[in-house]
């Protein structure tokens, strides 16, 4: 199956928002 | 799936995929870089006033980028590794991230002004760059693409309109280098000329999402000059960048009638296939911020250092994938056309955005 880079960046960004919002990733963690 | 099995492809696959993985892993090495050197300037004055805050992350990223991607070609291994130096993919995971902290309110108010501001902006800087590459004797596919670069949000509006007017790869690449050479100074020189004029941060931002070609570098003039700067900048331009998909179908529809002479005309489907699909991600992010399912917090705190990373990684690779070899084939001409048209499109948009979000629509708090 070939998935587009725009729906690509939007699976990978709510992956990593429901991680941040279960504490998974920490802010310290990811500090820029 | 294929079931076939062919040894040499598969194998080339797999270095091809490793190699790309490396890459990856140098645009990770080079982003830690980019933010060890601006903690190194944060907070100092540079000569004539100008504050070290001008050197943010943007800047440094990209020009460590540009750096490595001298050596990296000079070595001969560019190449392998641009598999893994993916500019779009990392911006448009922080511009979703970026959502989850821009209120819905505040999109509906942006986005209005930004949809008439887009509809100003692109109109005359496409006529106008049309007209002008015209007068000195540009080719039209090249007209096409580079009067959508420069009048939309640059690389992805160029793929797009070379696509609808069957471009040849090498125009694409010419003006690709074309808009990343132009909006690298302008990423740096927006925001100073934007202090120097003592300018609300909504109205800068307007205008660097307005006036800067692409999105990468609107972003980074946005986080140059503030927060709110940067919201609105990702706003307006991401406005703007959807207003791709409808270009393309005009322009399909001209050359396939005007200049080819085809009867049939193409499906207006093409709107939506260019239509940039994680502006959708932005919306709902901001929607789920909005609604309170995102609050202010660990959780808001880690997905904005995400979105720093992210944006990092792309200004990274905004410099690693820069080529200048197509400037020696195509002259000099499409250069002095495209400066020209980048200050009517500066000094335009200046004016555009400080009369839309500085009096018609003015946002005060984000």
């Amino acid at each position: 199956m070939n998935i587009s880079e725009d729906w690509l960046s939007v699976i990978i960004a709510f992956v990593l928002m429901a991680l941040a919002i279960l504490g998974v990733i920490a802010p310290a963690l990811v500090k820029f | 799936m294929s079931t076939k099995v062919n040894n040499t492809p598969q194998s080339a696959g797999g270095n091809s995929l490793a190699m790309s993985l490396v890459g990856f892993a140098l645009v990770v090495v080079l982003a830690f870089v980019a933010r060890w050197a601006k903690y190194q300037v944060y907070g100092t004055e540079l000569p004539f006033g100008i504050p070290g805050k001008v050197l943010e992350y943007p800047l440094w990223a990209a020009l460590i980028g540009l750096v490595v991607n001298g050596i990296l070609k000079a070595v001969k291994l560019h190449e392998p590794l641009k598999g893994g130096f993916r500019t779009e993919l990392f911006l448009k995971i922080g511009l979703v991230l970026l959502g989850a902290s821009v209120s819905f309110q505040v999109i509906l108010t942006a986005a209005f002004g930004a949809v008439i501001q887009g509809i100003i902006m692109v109109t005359s800087v496409y006529m106008f760059c049309w007209w002008l590459a015209g007068k000195f004797g540009l080719p039209d596919t090249l007209r096409a693409v580079m009067s959508t670069a420069v009048s939309i949000c640059g690389v992805s509006a160029a793929i797009a309109a070379a696509g609808s007017v069957l471009a040849k790869k090498e125009e694409i690449t010419y003006v690709t280098a074309l808009v990343i050479i132009t909006a690298l100074p302008l990423m740096v020189i927006a925001p100073l000329i934007a202090q120097a004029m003592n300018m609300p941060e909504p109205v800068a931002g307007a205008w660097f999402g307005g006036n800067v070609d692409t999105t990468a570098a609107v972003v980074g003039a946005g986080t140059i000059y503030g927060e709110t700067a940067q919201k609105i900048a990702s706003i307006v331009k991401q406005t703007q960048n959807a207003l791709i998909g409808i270009v393309a179908f005009l322009l399909a529809l001209y050359f396939s009638t005007m200049v080819e002479g085809k009867k049939e005309k193409p499906s207006a489907s093409i709107i939506w296939k260019r239509f940039p699909k994680f502006v959708l991600g932005f919306i709902v992010a901001s929607l789920l911020y909005t609604f309170g399912v995102i609050q202010k917090g660990d959780a808001m705190d880690a997905m904005m250092g995400m979105k720093d990373w992210a944006f990092c990684l792309a200004f990274v690779c905004m410099g690693l994938e820069l080529s200048v070899g197509e400037f020696k084939k195509m002259g000099w001409s499409p250069v002095i056309v495209y400066l020209i048209v980048t200050v009517f499109n500066t000094l335009l948009a200046l004016v555009v955005s400080w009369v839309i979000f500085g009096w018609l629509f003015p946002i005060s708090a984000v």
